[in-house]
């Protein structure tokens, strides 16, 4: 399966994408590629548990521009969320979100490996 | 073809980059800053920008710090910037606040919209350019505007030289030596202290010091030998007579020449002792300028041939006016004068 497709199967909004990418659908999967180790670099989980919310806020938000420009939608929810209740001095509800989308970043992140 | 609009685009994600890059590609030239140090460098360059994206959270320089940048050099009158941030105003109020007291104009939220953006984008920096170019146009006709004002003067100034038989570059060097006069009164004294602008205004004034002539008969302006009693009284008119013609003509000039030019037209045969006419005031009541060209008025009259008299050498002259052989002048004006003209050598000023 492309990756397009298959990142469709996975809850990402390919056509929104398409369209911020004037439909440039090499450019997209080549920015798409960039994601994983933007992710990788940006640690949010790690911070958490360090305690460190404030980088955790900062990364988390970064996560959710990027995330939200290529159209990762459950991604982009979740770090909205994530964002949200950290500035509003939640940290273990946000945390628990967190938690849950990682299994689903994982899987964003595979199928974008597979697809190189 | 190259594009002569420029868009800088600030974020730390390549992959925001990329897409902005991608969707303005078309019209404008891009340049990529990953941080605000390296935005900073670029604004500060002195390169044309005609916008700027800038994301807030950063590495190294942040958005906010950029503009706060921007407010210290002026380059935010100039250059609209774009807030473009996952920041929304529902979580980021005071964030956002901040950005647009620093002078952004708009904030754009990711993820965003590339049609949306490029219209808010081109319309702002359409309205930039437009005012770029009144701005430009402003200034233009402003310049041409003192060029005409200039040529009116000179042209007034022209036609008493037709009539009157002085040499005809009387008032240009009346004009040179008013301005040579007047720069070293303000280097020497304080007290007397006016911009270079000022200056350059009484210098332009100081050529209609003799407009009233006009109102002289001709029997009594270009009488070979000198003149009566009556006659002098007549002539002495020409001051009065100035300031009535410029005043017929108030918006043909600019109203700061004007004023310096009445001043000067009434004033310019005062002497610091009172003894001079028309209204015998004395000492500070008269205004500096019109002491300055009383003085280099007596001078140039002094080195000119005329129908009665040969022309003196340029020492002679200076010495006539230092020994008070022409009236009372301000000491101070006297040494500003010896300075700046008497110590040279007899120019073509």
């Amino acid at each position: 399966m492309a990756l397009i497709e298959e990142l469709e199967s996975l809850g990402v909004d390919t056509q929104e994408a398409l369209q911020r990418f004037s439909g440039n659908s090499a450019l997209y999967e080549r920015m798409v590629g960039k994601f994983p180790p933007a992710a990788a670099d940006l640690k949010v989980l790690e911070f958490f548990e360090k305690g460190d919310y404030e980088t955790a806020l900062s990364n988390a938000h970064t996560l959710k521009g990027v995330t939200g420009n290529l159209s990762l939608t459950p991604l982009y929810n979740a770090y909205t969320e994530i964002v949200a209740l950290l500035r509003a001095n939640d940290p273990e509800k946000a945390k628990s979100i967190l938690l849950e989308i990682i299994p689903v970043q994982a899987d964003i992140i595979s199928c974008i490996e597979r697809n190189k | 073809m190259e594009k002569d609009r420029t868009i800088l685009i600030v974020d730390d994600q390549e992959i925001n980059r990329v897409i902005l890059a991608e969707g303005f590609r078309d019209n404008y030239n891009i340049i990529e800053a990953e941080n605000g140090s390296q935005a900073v460098e670029v604004i500060d360059s002195g390169r044309k920008i005609s916008a700027v994206l800038l994301d807030l959270i950063m590495p190294e320089m942040d958005g906010i710090s950029v503009l706060r940048h921007m407010n210290k050099t002026g380059s935010i009158s100039r250059i609209p910037v774009f807030i473009v941030t996952a920041a929304t105003e529902k979580d980021s109020r005071e964030l956002l606040m901040t950005a647009y007291d620093l002078g952004a104009v708009d904030v754009i939220s990711k993820p965003f919209f590339m049609n949306f953006l490029k219209c808010r984008i081109g319309n702002v920096v359409e309205l930039y350019r437009h005012r770029e170019d009144l701005e430009a146009l402003v200034e233009e006709k402003v310049n041409r505007l003192e060029i005409i004002n200039k040529s009116m003067v000179e042209a007034l100034a022209n036609i008493i030289e037709f009539r009157d038989c002085e040499s005809g570059e009387h008032v240009k060097r009346i004009s040179g030596l008013t301005k040579i006069l007047m720069t070293e009164v303000t280097r020497m004294y304080p007290e007397y202290y006016l911009s270079k602008e000022e200056i350059d205004k009484i210098a332009t004034a100081s050529i209609l010091h003799d407009v009233g002539k006009i109102a002289i008969p001709d029997n009594i302006l270009n009488k070979p030998g000198r003149l009566t009693k009556e006659e002098f009284e007549i002539m002495k008119l020409h001051t009065v007579k100035g300031c009535e013609i410029l005043a017929n003509i108030p918006n043909l000039i600019d109203e700061d020449i004007y004023n310096y030019s009445y001043d000067i037209c009434r004033h310019h045969h005062e002497r610091w002792d009172g003894r001079g006419y028309p209204d015998g005031i004395k000492g500070d009541e008269i205004s500096i300028w019109a002491q300055a060209v009383a003085i280099v008025d007596v001078y140039d009259a002094l080195i000119s041939p005329r129908v009665y008299k040969a022309a003196y050498e340029h020492e002679v002259a200076v010495n006539m006016i230092y020994n008070g052989e022409c009236g009372t002048f301000n000491p101070k004006v006297l040494e500003a004068f010896n300075n700046a003209i008497g110590k040279s050598e007899k120019k073509s000023f």
